[in-house]
């Protein structure tokens, strides 16, 4: 034998088999590492972590349930019920995650024995299904096994598509006869059962009682409570039907739950835990303040087994009515001024000059506070229905709708005026007809020709155009010097709108309704500066108008104006509002850059207005019993008439105005636009419609202290509606 | 000398009873993951049927000599990858190897779907260990040459398979490759000179790489053509709660169950967490949410045990080769429990891997019973030699 080879290769063999040892320990200890690994990440997840994740459990499986609490409802200043929640008799069917079809049919056929259920929405896929569910074996053989190998052959389609392929040829080989073969006992259970599918898992649905066509018996309700024990997932409870007692649109609208929430905002709703039928506000007041308005809903915690069935309800928080509105508005106010306002927009749209007259709009607020005390928008429309011509509610254009407004806005020229040092209180500056090169001479009304000194009292009572211009040289830092070309810059334009916007003519007024528009601004050409200091070129809303007076009124203080007075609690006993949550104070968005001085010089001049030998308004308010001061304006607009193809002239009627003259009360603009055809235009009628506003406001507010100081507490008792004008939610769409 | 030992000495009783456990614990985790009834299929007698063919996979396994399967490993090797090709070439159309879950993976056969991958894994330790036994065999003295000659091909011997593999696409089971090949690498001896400059290169790599994919993710997808599907397996797995992908969800839910069963957990049957694939790859949940902290660390050193228990085995084997096979065994072992307990803990991303012994699955079982049967064989026809006390001077 080679020994010493052998034996060489028994060393070798020996160091290479020591080397193993040592690799394999080396091996042995980083598995060693890996499992000490394992075993510390968990002992952090389950002793460290472990609560947290049995809360996080406990968490999710709380899911907020839709129990119908009642919304809020809303009332005027007085404690009268304007909107209304009327309870109902609901059936209802809550689907759980694990719910089989199967289930679903079984209470249904249940259930139709129970109730009555018109079978009105039933699609052909709903009679379909039945179909397939009642002939499982005839409609295994309308598709024949050549057919499915063929499907199940077909390489581009998924497992899934498949089926749907299967399913799409079942069906449609489904013959009319066989689904026109339905008794009306199985229509029934067909239309329970679409509306039981239809629901969002754990969100309860309305089987019968959410149409006013259809309401639920006292026997109906009887006969399926008795058996609740049986009809798992089916109750019986109470849910609300939103009934407004005014026409007054600015109320909002809210949608119905078979709507539920408007898909556009559905991902802001779902984020805030609402159902996807929830009742929400979709307009105005109801959209404004739906978080309020809107209760809470109880929340329930499921208990589950290990397979994912509830097999337990417990109520962890038992949810809350929506808090209730109290409006600034007095509906007897509010429908007195509705009432004259579509009166008197009736009248003169018939009148020959008022061919395009479609709108009128009056705003009344409290100058100190920012209340709306009315706010009142109505159209020329035609009847849905009859097509006859009939006024409707157009509240919101008060505020969604800007126009020329002319010489209404004239204090604020005056004002401004001031500001820029143009002049002081009580200046003169002569009225005479403006000649600028290249154009028709412009000049006041009252003075077509002459050349007459005025002061700024009387540029306010007789409504001189040419102060007013003689006031934009002025803020363009020009002199007037007769037939020559004019060039401002736009630097005028600037000052000028910024001296309106303090007064809240061009800014937004910050109403506490949604969709507010701010009107049009011009541009920066040169000869237009004249025309929008006397009203003619930029467009207000009427809201902004009815700012603008409440900031000359309360001597500077740009005040928001609000609807909403008061949050309250919802009523404990039904006959006292409930307490107070929130009172909305008043809020100063801007003090005006005049002088104290400055304003009482304005308000001066537009007492004159009402007052003054020659003022504007003197024919309807020289007699008035109260005192005030105001300004009337007409504007010079157009409106294309589409059957001629060509626009015709016409004239917006303006007024604001104050009262009384001493920490007024009252403020107030209303807006007439294309009045009257500028043709046949004769007087300014909206100076007596005004009037007759304000009246009626002192009339019904002395006729309410009488009746108050018998009755000192009445403020917080609800009240019914002033009118019984009711209409339903349904009523709506 | 050796055959005067009767059975009952020579067979390994110890590896016999942990293997026994772990049918228990894989039959009431199976038990109490179908309670959902969410396959409407009772995986438990079929289980049990598996652990039989398994058993009897060992018992066939055992009864051939260590010093055959050497002499076989590259026949064996070679059926492996000719499984693989077949499965490579044969149309998706065909019903036989339709894929399924977006991978063709398996045999779909009358008795059952057949994953070749899974025996592969094993048939790849017999190649390689027989690779490296031949090297050693033809090369007394070590070089740094002759080592980097092993190394390719080791590298030549993990390509093929590989190859196959990824592309199926099986990233779980390309992963336990490399963990087979990495165990192999360490044991064989190769220098350290080699060895650490490519461990710690690929460790930096990877983490490069990872860093990379969170922070400088525009960098890697216009450099190197990564799609965001791979960083969205990244996200998902470090920031599941910010990124809900399906993955993300499914790290969830399995956080939830297995925290959820704090230290002592909830107790069969008990549990409230659904975790999707909680048979298969997520059993390890299970476990977790219904006997908490104390009977998931109880199967991870049970786990431990097993692997102990192969060491001492290896360390007493005298045969290089089997040596090198029982290594490549436990990399494997280890590699698929440290994965799957690892991804249902957040330790490691998800991939589909099984976990071994306890998840549902036929071939998964029937491989690593394969694989364990070799060890039975080893011990099993393990001879103490007159003259072993030499050698091991």
């Amino acid at each position: 034998m080679r020994k010493i080879p052998n034996k060489r290769a028994q060393n070798m063999k020996a160091k290479q088999r020591a080397n193993i040892t040592f690799r394999m320990n080396i091996l042995f200890f980083s598995i060693f590492i890996l499992f000490t690994m394992l075993i510390l990440r968990l002992g952090y997840l389950q002793i460290v972590k472990g609560e947290d994740y049995t809360r996080e459990l406990a968490r999710t499986e709380e899911v907020p349930v839709n129990t119908s609490v009642p919304r809020g409802r809303i009332f005027d200043s007085e404690g009268r019920i304007m909107v209304d929640n009327l309870p109902q008799r609901a059936i209802t069917y809550t689907k759980m995650q694990t719910t089989k079809s199967e289930d679903m049919y079984e209470i249904a056929e249940e259930l139709s024995l129970l109730i009555e259920k018109i079978p009105a929405g039933i699609t052909k896929s709903d009679l379909q299904d039945f179909w397939l569910k009642e002939n499982p074996e005839e409609a295994l053989e309308l598709v024949s096994d050549k057919e499915r190998k063929k499907i199940e052959a077909n390489e581009d389609l998924d497992k899934k598509e498949k089926s749907k392929e299967i399913n799409r040829l079942t069906r449609s080989r489904i013959t009319e006869e066989q689904l026109n073969s339905f008794t009306p006992e199985q229509l029934e259970i067909i239309a329970i059962y679409r509306v039981m599918a239809s629901g969002y898992a754990l969100s309860p649905q309305i089987i019968k009682g959410d149409d006013v066509k259809e309401e639920v018996s006292v026997e109906e309700f009887a006969r399926v409570s008795e058996r609740l024990g049986d009809l798992e997932g089916v109750n019986t409870t109470t849910d609300w039907r939103r009934v407004k007692n005014s026409s007054l649109a600015i109320l909002g609208t809210t949608t119905l739950p078979k709507i539920g929430i408007p898909k556009d905002r559905l991902d802001y709703f779902l984020a805030r835990d609402y159902s996807r039928n929830d009742r929400v506000g979709t307009s105005y007041i109801e959209q404004q303040y739906e978080e309020v308005l809107q209760g809470q809903k109880s929340v329930v915690k499921n208990i589950t087994d290990g397979k994912g069935r509830v097999i337990d309800i417990q109520t962890v928080f038992e949810g809350e009515p929506g808090k209730d509105l109290v409006l600034t508005m007095d509906s007897e106010v509010q429908l007195a001024h509705e009432e004259i306002l579509a009166k008197e927009l009736l009248k003169y749209s018939n009148s020959y000059g008022g061919k395009y007259l479609k709108h009128a709009y009056f705003i009344m607020m409290d100058p100190y506070t920012g209340e709306v005390l009315s706010l009142v928008g109505k159209q020329v429309g035609s009847n849905e229905k009859t097509g006859a011509k009939e006024i409707q509610d157009y509240a919101f254009g008060a505020f969604t709708n800007a126009y020329e407004m002319g010489s209404t806005v004239k204090p604020a020229t005056v004002l401004t005026g001031y500001r820029e040092g143009i002049y002081s209180i009580n200046a003169t500056l002569v009225d005479e007809p403006i000649r600028i090169k290249g154009s028709a001479p412009k000049s006041s009304v009252f003075n077509r020709s002459g050349s007459i000194r005025v002061s700024d009292l009387q540029a306010l009572e007789r409504s001189s155009n040419v102060f007013m211009f003689k006031t934009a040289f002025g803020v363009a830092g020009k002199n007037y010097v007769p037939n020559q070309s004019i060039n401002f810059g736009t630097e005028a334009f600037l000052k000028m709108r910024s001296g309106y916007a303090q007064l809240g003519l061009g800014s937004l007024t910050g109403i506490d309704l949604p969709g507010e528009v701010n009107g049009e601004t011009g541009g920066f050409a040169d000869g237009k500066l004249l025309d929008l200091s006397i009203g003619q070129y930029d467009t207000y809303t009427t809201l902004q108008l009815a700012q603008f007076v409440s900031t000359i009124a309360n001597g500077g203080n740009r005040i928001q104006p609000h609807v909403v007075k008061e949050i309250r609690e919802p009523s404990e006993d039904g006959v006292q509002l409930g307490s107070v949550v929130k009172e909305m104070t008043p809020t100063i968005l801007n003090t005006v850059d005049n002088s104290r001085a400055e304003i009482e010089q304005v308000r001066k001049g537009m007492q004159r207005v009402y007052f003054g030998d020659k003022g504007t308004a003197r024919g309807a308010f020289a007699n008035a019993p109260f005192t005030g001061g105001g300004k009337t304006g007409t504007a010079q607009a157009s409106e294309y008439d589409r059957d001629a193809g060509h626009s015709f002239n016409t004239v917006n009627l303006t007024h604001v105005g104050f009262a009384p003259y001493d920490n007024p009360e009252i403020a107030y603009a209303l807006v007439i636009p294309d009045a009257s055809l500028e043709s046949s235009y004769k007087t300014n009628f909206s100076t007596a419609i005004a009037k007759e506003l304000v009246d009626k406001y002192f009339e019904i507010k002395k006729k309410n202290k009488e009746t108050t100081e018998i009755d000192s507490t009445s403020t917080s008792l609800i009240k019914p509606a002033f009118t019984n004008a009711k209409i339903d939610e349904e009523e709506n769409d | 000398m050796e055959n005067k030992k009767g059975f009952a000495d020579r067979f390994d009783w110890t590896l016999a009873f942990i293997i026994l456990l772990f049918l228990i614990i894989s039959l009431f985790a199976i038990s109490s993951a179908q309670t959902t009834g969410q396959y409407g299929i009772n995986f438990i007698p079929k289980q049990l049927v598996w652990y039989i063919i398994g058993s009897i996979i060992i018992g066939i396994v055992m009864f051939f000599e260590p010093e055959q399967y050497k002499k076989l490993s590259w026949y064996i090797y070679g059926i492996g990858v000719f499984l693989l090709f077949i499965l490579f070439v044969l149309p998706d159309s065909l019903a036989l190897v339709k894929p399924m879950n977006g991978a063709k993976s398996w045999f779909h056969l009358p008795i059952g779907d057949i994953q070749p991958a899974e025996f592969m894994k094993t048939f790849y330790i017999l190649g390689l260990a027989r690779l490296i036994t031949m090297h050693h065999e033809q090369n007394l003295i070590k070089t740094v040459k002759t080592d980097l000659i092993l190394l390719v091909k080791m590298g030549v011997t993990l390509i093929i398979p590989l190859a196959f593999i990824m592309q199926q696409p099986d990233l779980g089971t390309s992963l336990v490759f490399l963990a087979i090949t990495v165990a192999l690498i360490i044991v064989a001896g190769i220098t350290w000179k080699i060895i650490l400059p490519i461990f710690l290169g690929g460790l930096g790599m990877g983490g490069l790489l990872l860093w990379m994919a969170v922070y400088m993710q525009d960098f890697l997808s216009d450099n190197f053509g990564f799609n965001p599907y791979q960083f969205a397996r990244i996200y998902s797995w470090l920031d599941p709660y910010s990124y809900a992908s399906d993955e993300g969800m499914h790290l969830i839910t399995s956080l939830n169950a297995i925290g959820s069963g704090e230290i002592f957990g909830k107790g069969y049957g008990e549990r409230i967490v659904y975790v999707p694939e909680n048979h298969t790859d997520f059993i390890f949940a299970v476990i977790g949410e219904e006997y908490g902290f104390v009977g998931a660390s109880i199967v991870v050193s049970l786990y431990f045990l097993l692997i102990f228990h192969l060491t001492k085995i290896t360390l007493q084997l005298k045969d290089a080769y089997s040596t090198y096979v029982c290594a490549g065994i436990i990399a494997m072992i280890t590699f698929h429990v440290f994965e799957n307990v690892g991804m249902t803990i957040q330790l490691l991303p998800i991939t589909g891997i099984p976990l071994p012994f306890i998840s549902y699955g036929g071939s998964s079982l029937m491989g690593n019973m394969l694989a364990i049967g070799l060890v039975f064989s080893m011990k099993f026809h393990h001879r103490t030699y007159m003259f072993s006390k030499n050698e091991d001077d």
